[in-house]
């Protein structure tokens, strides 16, 4: 069977925030850019706050000046890899391109200068860089009272129960639940956020809830503010109630995860790059040192991806890229790269304790400082697939990402001689 | 401190002193059971879930067979609403001695066991996973028992003819008086009080751990020697029916199908310490092959979680100089006044969970003669709360509710099934704000995502149904989460790992569990 063969500058495996990042930057710096990927990433299970480093592992208060205690203390770390000014100018730079997305007047606020402790649907208070406008009242110091709502249609949010814990934390707290008639009784927050998008609905919700609210208390709801306009949504439901209102995340799908995954794909595609789903990765062409083709198998024909640079975006154990396998082999599935981090054959993979650091956690594919995989010098790694890191512990998931394709860009991209579009 | 009397005592809540309790509640005595933990959580909640047909005895062991065979018999009218009438195979793979076969077939018709020999190509029809190189196929009327369903449909019938359940009360004292045991001293676990419970008979109903309880009787050489085994639950039903390898009983050699896993089992390890539940890699691989051999590509199906269970094997010291028992049979009966001289005191251990009816049948036979009373034994025909229909449980029992039910209820653990509403009943009926203790009642969280959707949902619900302090919640939603990964890193490879990264994502990334209150 003859092969259909695509030429790019540069293809980039793996749409979460990293691989879409990546994609964006070379396509902006003139690189005809592909973006391969299996399905969506994690943007649609993650909370969408941009989270640099949260604990190390005491809460951090500032991210700057602990990126530079980590750095010291862990070369391993993809921070190390990666220098604190990059991380800043990603942030940076994902700030701006928000409001130039598709959700009209949605933006990010925060900086590396502080983070903003923001209630999680248990009421913990967790630690974020950057943070969508729909989440930033909810931060610890604005809030003196709150009321906590929920609805018992929605199994996924216990209002009472964040309430509770954030009075543990010295925050005023009460719950409320207010009884939305709903035609299934398994709703989750995406079937919400369609509800509050239209206005007659919303305006029902808000005149039911005002009966309930106390002066000066500030409202905190699960993350479901609209998907499609949710800065009018926040405007609207501020007006109606009469008082700052804010979103809290909580189990997947994620609503503001798939704004964001939307804000960071009509950024790829302004720029020029591709975008191709349910394009799985199943084999590669080597020559050397260098990976030259990729090929997918989707929609019942075989494609192959040419290019001098390869960004691998594909994520770690959680999106199946990493395996560990029932004879306690560790893979790297798409390319078949060299990993770092594996415990050594008879050391132990896991502990008993699930809170203690697992051996396995760090696991990743073996860079250098330019990000480049030790097992094949054009491919570049980015994301959950590095090593050295504990994303979900740290709260460093999204910084890593943003910053990490940031940089894989720009190593990329000083490389590559724009071709003049081929058509 | 307060004191409590009763007729009969049963130290244990296994499936053997529950039932006991429920047959001594069904002869119209007055019953106390007590469990240092929670109802069936020691032998009883850890094993494959296999209600014997008895054909793995046949060979081995004739009399285990013939009890097999008529408990199986038994239990699926008395304990029906708790049986899935799964059938079971045994079948010759190409590692099983040939000539075993016969000798199989043999051993069933003398014992009773209903054994129909089928072909290879009907075995195949019906289970199509099984390796393809199978020579015999013999069908058999194994089934699956849900154990937790089991016992507390016994619990609740003690209940409801006044009988008191007492789960976390441990035995820190046997009284004697003289020659007699007259009761027990037991504490509350949770709350540490003491209580003092007197009764006219006591039994010891304790499995692996009846050594422990019969020294605080002054009672010697019951040694009971635990032998360890490991279960592993494999995501789906790899197969639907019972499947045994014809052979001498060996490790790993059977796949018990129970609601939406299977459970492949198990190995004996003997351990000095019935507490002890390390499982090592040498098993679990032993066990993955093992599956290898009976479900070609096993090991790339999902290891949800691997436990181990101490069967109580038990040795008597004072076998030869009391009476000629024989020392093969799988359970033992001791009354201490033949054997000790100390009255009304019964040990009872050993056995399997198939045979739990018989075993409390003769336990409380010797009760009752030792009060002097005639009161006849009714389990075998009186339905567990909950069988009275008859019918057995169907796999698509839960699904079928909520299919019936699609606006009124919503799902809380999708794995299992398990509804708000129902959910909330358990936490009512139990009054326990352990998770764990709720998951034996309903499976809440023991299928792939172990928890990771429904234990802060649970956490919720717990909190805002029972006024429970935050503080009381998040620590239950810990436990819990410490709970399920104990059962899971042993075995965590392929799929299940990237499942423990997005609970992972979930318990630390979205909710920051570790960070309650600070």
């Amino acid at each position: 069977m003859r092969r259909s063969e695509l030429h790019f500058d540069a293809v980039v495996i793996g749409a979460g925030t990293a691989g879409l990042v990546a994609g964006t930057r070379l396509a902006q710096g003139g690189a005809q850019v592909c973006v391969l990927a299996k399905g969506v990433g994690s943007t649609h299970l993650a909370p969408a706050t941009i989270d640099v480093l949260g604990y190390a592992p005491d809460r951090v208060p500032a991210p700057r000046p602990a990126l530079e205690q980590l750095i010291a203390a862990r070369p391993d770390h993809p921070y190390a890899l990666l220098g604190t000014d990059v991380v800043g100018e990603a942030l940076s730079w994902f700030a701006e391109i928000v409001p130039r997305g598709p959700l009209p007047g949605y933006v990010y606020g925060g900086s590396l200068e502080h983070n903003q402790l923001l209630p999680t649907a248990v009421g913990a208070l967790r630690p974020s860089a950057l943070v969508p406008e729909t989440m930033a009242n909810g931060e610890a110091s604005r809030l003196e009272r709150v009321c906590i709502v929920g609805t018992p249609a929605l199994r996924d949010f216990h209002p009472s129960l964040c309430a509770a814990n954030l009075e543990r934390a010295g925050i005023e707290a009460r719950a409320v639940s207010v009884d939305v008639k709903l035609d299934r009784a398994d709703m989750n927050t995406l079937g919400l956020a369609r509800r509050f998008d239209d206005e007659k609905w919303r305006r029902q919700f808000c005149s039911e809830l005002s009966l309930t609210l106390r002066a000066e208390e500030a409202v905190g709801l699960p993350a479901m503010l609209g998907l499609r306009d949710p800065h009018e949504v926040l405007a609207d439901v501020e007006h109606r109630l009469g008082r700052r209102v804010f979103e809290i995340p909580t189990l997947p799908p994620s609503v503001p995860g798939m704004r964001l995954y939307e804000i960071l794909r009509s950024a790829l595609r302004a720029a020029g790059g591709r975008l191709v789903l349910g394009a799985e990765v199943v084999s590669c062409d080597r020559e050397g040192d260098r990976v030259t083709a990729v090929s997918t198998h989707a929609a019942g024909r075989d494609l192959t991806y040419l290019a001098p640079w390869f960004v691998l975006a594909s994520g770690g154990f959680a999106s199946g890229a990493i395996e560990l396998d029932s004879h306690w082999v560790t893979h790297e599935r798409v390319l078949g790269l060299p990993l770092r981090g594996v415990p050594a054959e008879g050391e132990p993979r896991f502990t008993g304790s699930y809170f203690d650091e697992q051996p396995m956690a760090r696991v990743g594919v073996a860079v250098d400082s330019d990000l480049r995989s030790e097992g094949a010098e054009n491919v570049l790694v980015a994301g959950a697939a590095l090593p050295g890191a504990i994303p979900w512990r740290e709260g460093s998931g999204e910084g890593i990402a943003l910053a990490s394709g940031y940089r894989a860009a720009q190593v990329a991209g000083a490389q590559v001689t724009p071709t003049a579009a081929t058509v | 401190m307060v004191t409590l009397s009763t007729e009969v005592l049963v130290i244990g809540g296994g499936a053997t002193g529950a039932g006991v309790a429920w047959d001594a509640a069904l002869r119209g005595y007055d019953v106390v059971l007590v469990d240092r933990r929670d109802l069936a959580e020691g032998t009883s909640g850890r094993f494959h879930g296999l209600l014997h047909s008895g054909g793995r005895y046949a060979v081995k062991d004739p009399r285990a067979a013939e009890e097999c065979i008529g408990e199986n018999r038994i239990l699926r009218r008395v304990a029906a609403d708790c049986i899935e009438d799964t059938g079971g195979m045994f079948v010759t793979t190409p590692w099983d001695d040939a000539a075993y076969a016969d000798r199989f077939a043999k051993g069933c018709a003398d014992t009773g066991v209903d054994c129909e020999e089928i072909e290879p190509s009907e075995a195949l029809a019906a289970e199509p996973r099984l390796d393809p190189k199978i020579s015999r196929a013999f069908r058999v009327p194994d089934a699956n028992i849900d154990v937790w369903k089991t016992v507390w449909a016994m619990g609740h019938g003690v209940q409801q003819r006044g009988g008191r359940l007492l789960p976390y009360h441990a035995v820190t004292a046997v009284h004697r008086e003289g020659d007699e045991v007259t009761g027990a001293r037991v504490r509350d676990t949770r709350t540490g009080d003491e209580l003092d419970i007197h009764a006219r008979v006591t039994v010891n109903a304790t499995g692996a751990w009846a050594g422990q309880i019969a020294d605080m009787a002054g009672i010697e050489g019951v040694r009971v020697l635990p032998g360890r085994g490991i279960m592993i639950a494999m995501n789906h039903r790899l197969v639907n029916t019972v499947i045994n390898r014809c052979q001498m009983p060996t490790d790993g050699d059977i796949i018990v199908p129970i609601r939406t896993v299977s459970v492949i089992g198990t190995t004996d390890q003997h351990t000095d310490d019935p507490d002890d539940h390390t499982v090592s890699q040498t098993e679990v691989d032993a066990m993955l092959d093992d599956g290898e051999k009976l479900v070609p590509g096993f090991r790339r199906a999902r290891a949800l979680r691997v436990w181990t269970g101490v069967r109580p094997l038990f040795e008597d010291a004072k076998a030869s100089d009391t009476d000629t028992r024989d020392v093969t049979r799988a359970h033992a009966l001791l009354d201490h006044s033949q054997r000790d001289g100390v009255g009304r005191f019964f040990t009872i251990t050993g056995g399997k969970l198939t045979t739990c009816r018989l075993m409390a049948e003769e336990t409380v036979n010797a009760v009752v003669a030792h009060l002097g009373d005639t009161r006849p034994c009714t389990t075998a025909t009186e339905p567990l709360p909950g069988s009275e229909s008859g019918e057995n449980y169907r796999l698509g029992e839960r699904l079928g509710r909520k299919e019936a039910n699609l606006l009124d209820d919503q799902i809380i653990c999708e794995c299992e099934l398990v509804s708000r509403h129902r959910l909330e009943e358990a936490m009512t009926r139990t009054a326990s704000t352990n998770l764990d203790d709720i998951r034996r009642q309903l499976r809440l969280g023991m299928g792939p995502c172990q928890g990771g959707f429904c234990i802060y949902r649970a956490a919720g619900i717990l909190h805002g149904h029972d006024g429970l302090g935050a503080e009381q919640a998040g620590q239950s939603l810990l436990d819990f989460v410490q709970e399920r990964w104990k059962g899971m890193w042993p075995v965590l490879y392929g799929d299940q790992l990237r499942q423990v990264r997005l609970d992972d994502w979930i318990f630390q990334g979205i909710l920051d569990v570790e960070h309650l209150g600070v």
